[in-house]
């Protein structure tokens, strides 16, 4: 009797299943995401070691930089990347090139635009993307491309990650009056002298990165790299000095190998505040060795407002290539009085305050607002303001994949 | 180059042992935007600057697009 009604148990609720419908009112659904990001950026500086007139002479320099950056999240594996933009740059060194005041030299504009492809592989935690660039000024031409890849672990405490880039570029003038790059500008006194039979700069980095949870309010992340640059490195329109009153165009090796290495330490401390500590090492051939400390203290005023301080000190030893105006012999085989390559310490205070009211209408979201200023001061003489300001917002779209 | 070395080994001498196990619902905290890895988007231009004004870029900064900064 019991096996009986054992049976016939199963076959009415094998009936039963098959008797059931799917569910209507479920929807699969894919959300497409796109997140726009605009960028505008004012910069200013000034100082009178400008490397155009040798290490002597204004480096007074205006940047207006604007930027629009769109990404796109197609389902859950598929996102595209772009940006674009152009900086507006008005420079009273280069000016100098040809001490004709407010020639063309003093107005330039850099153009530039990026384009990638990122595909997620979920399950196994991987990332892996392209992306390509070109960098467009009236004295230079870059074209840029790279590939990079991140793995993640199961519980998301771990990743680990790579990333390759390569850069070609032409310093020749020309491309945006001509339409094609003609010729190397040397200084308007030294034209006389063909400096260079190259016009090509490569440059290849590799940085690879160990990003770890250390506990829920701790995260460490590892920065190693190494960027390798081949070809012409030397800026043609920097003029040298020497100690015999004679005059050249700056001169380095054709090669320069580079080796940064970066740390940062992110900690959440009681319930407003987080701690972001990033030191970086570097070492390059060129005989520089270099230490950056930068501290950024987060006060989240509301979940929705934060307001950042932050400190950057900076020291760097010279170039071996490096001595100031007339303090170079002619027996040297490479010179320069750029004093970006100069031995010297820098500090730079700033404050951010940003709103991510996150509100959205419509599929609209108003992710964040973000006003940036930043003081820079170098022990050379060089000051520095830069401000910002960063909107971010979003268009989300849920696409009915099945009804 | 042994300074970086000591760098490096200091860095996960310190990190590997001190790792916790955190489980989803403990991640409030790690989820928090200014505790995300990088810098957030307003400072992208100051690492720029930087990359210009120093001798030195890279480590988790470097600049993405070539341009001289030879003003």
């Amino acid at each position: 009797m019991k096996k009986r009604y054992i049976v016939i148990g199963l076959l009415a609720s094998s009936l039963m299943a098959l008797g059931q419908n799917a569910d209507s009112t479920y929807r699969k659904q894919k959300i497409s995401r796109t997140d726009i990001q605009v960028m505008m950026s004012f910069y200013t500086q000034d100082n009178d070691h400008s490397a155009v007139t040798g290490g002597i002479g204004t480096e007074n320099l205006q940047v207006y930089a604007s930027q629009v950056t769109i990404d796109h999240l197609a389902d859950s594996t598929n996102a595209y990347h772009v940006d674009a933009g152009v900086d507006i740059i008005s420079s009273a060194s280069t000016d100098n090139i040809d001490f004709i005041k407010s020639s063309a030299s003093k107005l330039d504009a850099r153009t530039h635009a990026n384009a990638g492809y990122q595909r997620s592989f979920n399950k196994k935690g991987i990332t892996a993307g392209l992306n390509s660039g070109v960098s467009i000024e009236s004295d230079y031409t870059s074209f840029g491309g790279g590939l990079n890849f991140s793995k993640q672990n199961a519980s998301h405490s771990r990743q680990v990650s790579a990333n390759v880039q390569a850069f070609f570029d032409d310093l020749r003038w020309g491309l945006l009056h001509h339409g094609h790059p003609i010729k190397l500008i040397y200084p308007s006194e030294l034209r006389n002298t063909q400096w260079f039979d190259h016009y090509r700069r490569y440059s290849y980095n590799f940085e690879f990165g160990l990003f770890q949870v250390l506990n829920r309010r701790m995260t460490l992340g590892i920065y190693p790299g190494v960027a390798y640059q081949t070809g012409l490195l030397s800026t043609p329109f920097h003029r040298i000095y020497f100690s015999d009153k004679s005059e050249r165009v700056e001169t380095l090796p054709d090669h320069r190998l580079k080796i940064p290495i970066g740390i940062q330490l992110n900690t959440f401390v009681g319930g407003r505040w987080i701690v972001r500590t990033n030191y970086r090492y570097y070492w390059d051939d060129f005989g520089t060795v270099a230490h950056a400390l930068n501290l950024e203290g987060v006060l989240k005023l509301k979940p929705t407002l934060s307001l950042t301080a932050m400190m950057r000190l900076y020291a760097q030893t010279a170039s071996d290539y490096f001595k100031s105006y007339r303090m170079h012999d002619t027996d040297e085989a490479f010179y320069t009085s750029d004093y970006d390559l100069s031995m010297f310490t820098s500090f730079k205070p700033g404050i951010s305050i940003r709103y991510a009211p996150y509100s959205g209408w419509k599929g609209m979201i108003y992710n964040t607002i973000e006003l940036h200023y930043s003081y820079y001061h170098r022990s050379d003489g060089l000051n520095a303001h830069m401000a910002t300001v960063y909107l971010n917002v979003s268009y989300q779209r849920p696409d009915k994949l099945r009804k | 180059m042994k300074s970086l070395f000591y760098v490096c080994l200091c860095s996960i001498v310190i990190a590997l042992p001190a790792c916790e196990s955190v489980k989803p619902y403990q991640r409030a905290y790690l989820n928090d935007h200014e505790m995300q890895p990088g810098q957030s988007g307003a400072l992208r231009f100051d690492d720029q600057v930087q990359a210009y004004r120093e001798a030195s870029s890279g480590g988790g900064s470097s600049k993405v697009s070539g341009g001289c900064g030879c003003n």
